[in-house]
């Protein structure tokens, strides 16, 4: 059973690249793994994760159905752990999607903001503010959006406006995204840094979007040369996923590869100015073993094939876009990067340098603003050398400089590129982000137990308040006493048997006396057993009395029928009634004695048959409009109305017609006392006071 | 092993040709702890009488005095202290066992009536055993929990029993799931006995809740799993009203289907087991299938109580693969007895007649494999459950489920209803827009939501 998480989340892994088209069969199984490896829910939730941010863009939604089902289905302690990254899985994904997958991740989206249908727990399938991160994000690149409606190269349709205004979204610095810091120590020791590094706050005041008058001085790349590049990515990727698969625990590694996926997600989707893909090419190139055919690199007159044209930003203001604007286009953003050591001189005291990489390019498309009110602290105020290291692995020396600033996006990205080589560095300061500080080790894999919601049926919600064996339940001693062993030997130490599969094999043959010897007694026609005591014997005979009664041919006469069966809700409140207990004997009257404190032949002691006829079912009482008791009548050996009374083809409650008559001075219709006309139900409840009242409401 | 209902080359034929005519009886010794097991056809009666000694049949007494008549039966008379039967009528074969599951069987008994008697003592503050049984086809999960109710009505208590496999029914037709408490001896000749009938029954009736599942596997519909959890709501819901059950606790059978399990994963038991709370889980036959289990529930980090006992039994030498044909016939014969009765209990349905527009019919969706996934949807599963239909000539010699819904209820309300019971599609003339219907009442048609599925298979030639 104990397969090591990294074999686990390989099986997930290698089912989920299969996985390209909405199937449900395919999404099924995905989630039955997931369901059957929670304990490694984490590496399951990171392969899952990465799947979506590095597949294709046409296979991202189906393994966002994944995603869904999972939370859905299976619920924690997948939900922790996808929605600590959720937002940038999420918004990853969507920046790239074509429209119309866009409405289907929306529609994701609105279900996360509501509870697992089916569930009883009212809380929605993602915490409120994970959701709403996304919301606002989505609002304001609808807004963006809208603000481009006129450029017709727009990566982006029009989108309907919003009521978002536009400058109410300026971030100010302290609502900078907040990440988590490995060191933190409410976090998992493994958590991984995906958002390694952040740099101080940039600005204070968000000037406007200004997305106009593209930038096309320089040639794209031409599209072979486009492809060498991924395919180099590629390799690369798969080259650092094999040391990755080898060491789960260097965080570096992983910043790396996420970073590399993120690269390739850009370049597979997005078009990049040539400066910029030339930069990357150079980094890719450093980092990785040179391959074989060496590409030639293209001069700068080289186009595009397309007509597509970047639109890189030339007014660009010299400090990095605000981290809510999540504009459409990544390659903008892109372009218009700028370390914040440029803008905003750090403190030299500053211990760890801001480091910039791909990840965290990614997140300034894509953060969200938080709209908290709690100010983050300052990063940098936090003296980094006071925390331990997240893990085993030792920390590098944070570097004494800022990369050297840049003045041209080509450079700022070669930077972010560089971050590549070293490892993920000093850990964010910043807060962790509400998700990520509930410390999930060992979450106990929470059974899937929630019942569904009862539509219509609410009630039953009710009654459920309680699970097997833990509710204080209101004892009655005497049904205790009546249910207890009939058998008068205790069973002793030897009788405790063990409820194991070796324990069942064992000889006890001197334990089936009890189902023999202690009830001597034998029924001749049906072979039940009764105890020699007095008690037995009239047991015996009250169920001899039944057997002959059950044999009135006359019974037998009329056209018997299968009922119907009982009703849900009736059915929960039945009680099964004994031939063999006193109070359904066949009456007469006087034979429970026991039963004198109750007056007889009271009016709600009256009942009817249920009437064949479905109108007359429906039919309420027509003195109080209300409907009847349907009961289950042993004796009657049908079900009855209980309190009720047939009067001119018309049933009442007797209590209802009791009052009528009296009134009106007119007579009760007499009461057939027959055989039948006992209440038994009344008799067992005053009797022995345990209940077995056989009423349905 | 997994038996491949159809395939079962081994078997005997259902109908042996030439099969001597008998009235004659012969007596048949029994010696302790052996038990005399039998097929006999659906054309075939086979008559047993106790003559001396101790006998039962799934736990259940033979009484001394009484003739007991099977048909259409594979079963097993067992005695504790030896016996003499009188045997008469035609038998497809039988033989005498030595070897037999009995002394499990009553050591699982007593040690859930030490659960039993821990949930008195307790004031009926805990609940007494939950039990789920499973095992491939044909591994005798039926027989145990027949036996196991047996007992533990002779020990004077009151068991639930749940039926989740839709093969066969409990109470009520293949294709339904049903949960009854036994406060009376499980009758020998009926199998669980009969559900409520208008007039006196000689053995007492039970009562069940019943709902419509109307597809032959648990894995093949998406409604398994919320049924189940309707089903343990209600049960659950019963028991916290009703101490005697409560103390008895339950046991529920299921389809060998979801023992099969996939990758070594058993999705739906589970579920069961999550939903009912089950604390005894017993597996018949197949190792595999109880190792994978011990495994599985001894990892569970979970609190003592919570706790749940995977125990393996032997499956019963008297187990026989039981071929489809033989199945088939068996559901034919729990849907005929659910209309007629059986034996002298003969029942009288109502023949009716509805115009189409009475009908408020809604069809299972059958699921493909190709179909997609939605979010939203529960279990994976797309919606939606339902469509609504119009009677055709298709219906015909189909089996209605009358639910308690309301036909403009949401799907999953029609869905998660109890039932009333089913009626029988005898005949539709699509030119008259009439459907001649089998009810077992008498009375109008009910307006209720009625919900078609594929199973039980179609039943021609029940109204000739
Ligand atoms: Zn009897
Ligand atoms: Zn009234």
């Amino acid at each position: 059973m104990s397969l090591p998480a990294a074999e686990v989340a390989a099986d997930f892994r290698d089912a989920l690249q299969d996985l390209r088209l909405n199937s449900r069969p395919e999404i099924s199984n995905l989630t039955l793994i997931a369901k059957e490896n929670t304990e490694y829910a984490e590496a399951i939730s990171t392969e899952l994760e990465n799947h979506i941010r590095s597949t294709r863009p046409e296979w991202k939604l189906p393994a966002l159905y994944v995603l869904d089902s999972i939370v859905k289905n299976v619920g924690t302690p997948y939900t922790v752990y996808i929605g600590r990254n959720l937002y940038r899985t999420f918004m990853d994904a969507y920046l790239v999607m074509a429209q119309d997958t866009r409405k289907a991740m929306e529609g994701l989206l609105r279900t996360w903001k509501m509870p697992v249908p089916e569930s009883m727990d009212p809380r929605p399938v993602f915490p409120a503010d994970v959701t709403r991160d996304i919301e606002n994000a989505l609002t304001k690149i609808r807004a963006a959006v809208q603000q481009q409606v006129q450029r017709p190269q727009h990566a982006l349709p029009p989108r309907p406006p919003t009521n978002v205004a536009w400058r109410d979204t300026s971030t100010p610095p302290q609502n900078l995204p907040r990440y988590a810091a490995p060191n933190d120590p409410r976090a998992r020791p493994s958590f991984p840094p995906t958002t390694p590094q952040y740099g101080p706050p940039l600005h204070t005041a968000t000037p406007p979007m200004q997305y106009q008058q593209p930038q096309q001085q320089a040639q794209p790349m031409s599209s072979i040369d486009l492809a060498d590049l991924k395919s180099e990515v590629t390799q690369l990727i798969s080259t650092t996923q094999t040391m990755f698969a080898h060491n789960h625990a260097d965080l570096a590694l992983r910043t790396k590869l996420q970073a590399l996926l993120s690269l390739k997600q850009i370049l597979d989707t997005q078009t990049l100015p040539p400066q910029q893909l030339e930069a990357v090419r150079q980094q890719i190139r450093a980092l990785a073993p040179p391959p074989a055919p060496s590409t030639p690199v293209y001069p700068p007159q080289h186009t595009l094939p397309t007509h597509f044209q970047p639109n890189l930003p030339s007014n660009f203001p010299p400090v990095t876009a605000p981290p809510n604007s999540a504009p459409p286009n990544v390659a903008q953003l892109l372009a218009g990067f700028r370390p914040p050591m440029q803008q905003t001189p750090q403190p030299a005291s500053t211990p760890n340098p801001p480091a910039f990489n791909l990840v965290d390019l990614l997140k300034r498309v894509s953060s969200p603003a938080q709209s908290s009110s709690i100010p983050a602290p300052a990063p940098f105020q936090l003296p980094f050398q006071g925390f331990p290291p997240p893990n085993s692995t030792p920390m590098p020396i944070p570097q004494a400089a800022a990369p050297a600033p840049s003045s041209t996006p080509t450079a700022s990205l070669a930077t972010l590129l560089a971050q590549f080589n070293k490892p993920a560095g000093a850990p964010p300061m910043s807060q962790p982000m509400p998700m990520q500080s509930t410390p999930v080790p060992q979450f106990p894999p929470q059974p899937n137990t929630a019942p569904p919601t009862l539509g219509s049926a609410e009630w039953l919600l009710k009654a459920l308040g309680s699970v097997p064996g833990a509710t204080p339940a209101i004892s009655t001693p005497i049904a205790s006493q009546q249910m207890a062993r009939q058998s008068s030997a205790p069973f002793n130490v030897m009788d405790q048997i063990e409820l194991t599969t070796v324990s069942m094999k064992k000889p006890r043959l001197h334990l089936i006396s009890r189902l023999y010897e202690a009830k001597p007694n034998i029924c001749a026609t049906c072979g039940r057993r009764f105890e020699s005591t007095s008690e037995g014997k009239e047991k015996k005979a009250r169920h001899m009395d039944w057997h002959f009664k059950v044999k009135d041919p006359d019974a037998a006469k009329r056209g018997v029928h299968r009922s119907w069966y009982m009703p849900e809700k009736e059915w929960i409140e039945y009680k099964e009634v004994d031939e063999t207990s006193p109070n359904h004997t066949s009456n007469d009257s006087n034979n429970s004695t026991s039963s004198g404190a109750k007056p007889k032949k009271q009016a709600k002691d009256r009942y009817v048959s249920v009437p064949q006829d479905v109108a007359l079912q429906q039919a309420p009482c027509p003195i109080c409009q209300e409907k009847f008791d349907t009961v289950w009548s042993v004796e009657a050996n049908d079900f009855v109305w209980m309190d009720a009374l047939s009067v001119g083809g018309k049933v009442y409650h007797a209590t209802c017609f009791e009052e009528y008559s009296k009134g009106a001075g007119i007579a009760m219709p007499g009461t057939p006392d027959s055989v039948l006309g006992k209440r038994r139900a009344e008799d067992a409840a005053s009797v022995n006071g345990e209940g077995k009242k056989v009423r349905a409401f | 092993m997994i038996s491949l209902p159809g395939l079962n080359l081994a078997s005997q034929p259902i109908e042996p040709l030439n099969v001597p005519t008998s009235t004659a009886t012969r007596t048949q010794d029994l010696s302790a702890n052996t038990e005399y097991r039998f097929e006999v056809s659906f054309s075939r009666t086979l008559t047993v009488k106790l003559q001396s000694g101790t006998a039962e049949f799934f736990g259940t007494e033979l009484a001394p005095a009484t003739t007991y008549t099977f048909q259409g039966t594979k079963g097993a008379i067992f005695t504790w202290h030896g016996c003499k039967l009188e045997i008469g009528g035609e038998v497809e074969s039988d033989y005498v066992a030595e070897e037999t599951p009995m002394m499990s069987c009553a050591n699982l008994h007593f040690a859930l009536e030490n659960l039993r008697d821990k949930s008195v003592s307790s004031g009926s503050v805990e609940m007494g055993p939950r039990v789920l049984v499973v095992g491939p086809e044909n591994s005798g999960k039926t027989s145990l929990i027949k036996t196991m109710t047996s007992y533990a009505v002779k020990s004077g208590r009151q068991p639930m029993v749940v039926n989740l496999d839709p093969r066969q029914g409990m109470l009520s037709v293949p294709g339904s799931f049903s949960a009854a408490a036994y406060s009376s001896i499980v009758d020998i000749e009926e199998g669980w006995g009969s559900s409520p009938i208008s007039g006196p029954s000689p053995i007492p009736v039970k009562m069940p809740l019943v709902y419509h599942y109307g597809l032959k596997d648990p894995e093949e519909g998406k409604a398994f799993k919320p049924l189940v959890t309707r089903m343990a709501l209600a049960v659950t819901s019963r028991l916290e009203e009703d101490n005697a059950s409560k103390q008895a606790g339950f046991i529920i059978d299921s389809s060998g289907a979801i023992s099969q399990g996939k990758n070594g994963v058993y999705e739906n038991i589970e579920h069961i087991v999550s939903e009912f709370s089950v604390n005894v889980l017993i597996t018949l036959g197949s190792e595999r299938l109880y190792s994978d289990l011990a495994r599985k529930f001894s990892n569970q980090v979970r609190d003592p109580s919570e706790s749940v006992s995977v125990i393996r039994l032997e499956k019963s030498g008297g187990c026989v693969d039981r071929s489809e044909e033989y199945m088939k016939a068996l559901r034919h014969a729990q849907i005929r007895e659910y209309f007629f009765g059986k034996g002298d209990e003969t029942l009288a349905p109502s023949s009716q007649m509805a115009d189409f527009g009475d009908l408020n019919l809604f069809k299972l969706v059958q699921e493909s494999d190709n179909a997609e996934y939605r979010p939203g949807d529960y279990d994976a599963s797309s919606s939606p459950i339902y469509e609504k239909i119009t009677p055709s000539a298709a219906l015909q010699n189909k089996l209605l489920a009358i639910t308690t819904a309301s036909p403009n209820e949401r799907q999953e309300v029609i869905r998660d209803s109890s039932i009333r019971g089913y009626i029988y599609v005898a005949d539709v003339d699509e030119a008259k827009k009439k459907v001649k219907l089998l009810s077992p009442q008498p009375g109008q048609t009910p307006g209720n939501a009625m919900v078609l599925g594929s199973w039980p298979e179609d039943i021609p030639g029940l109204v000739s």
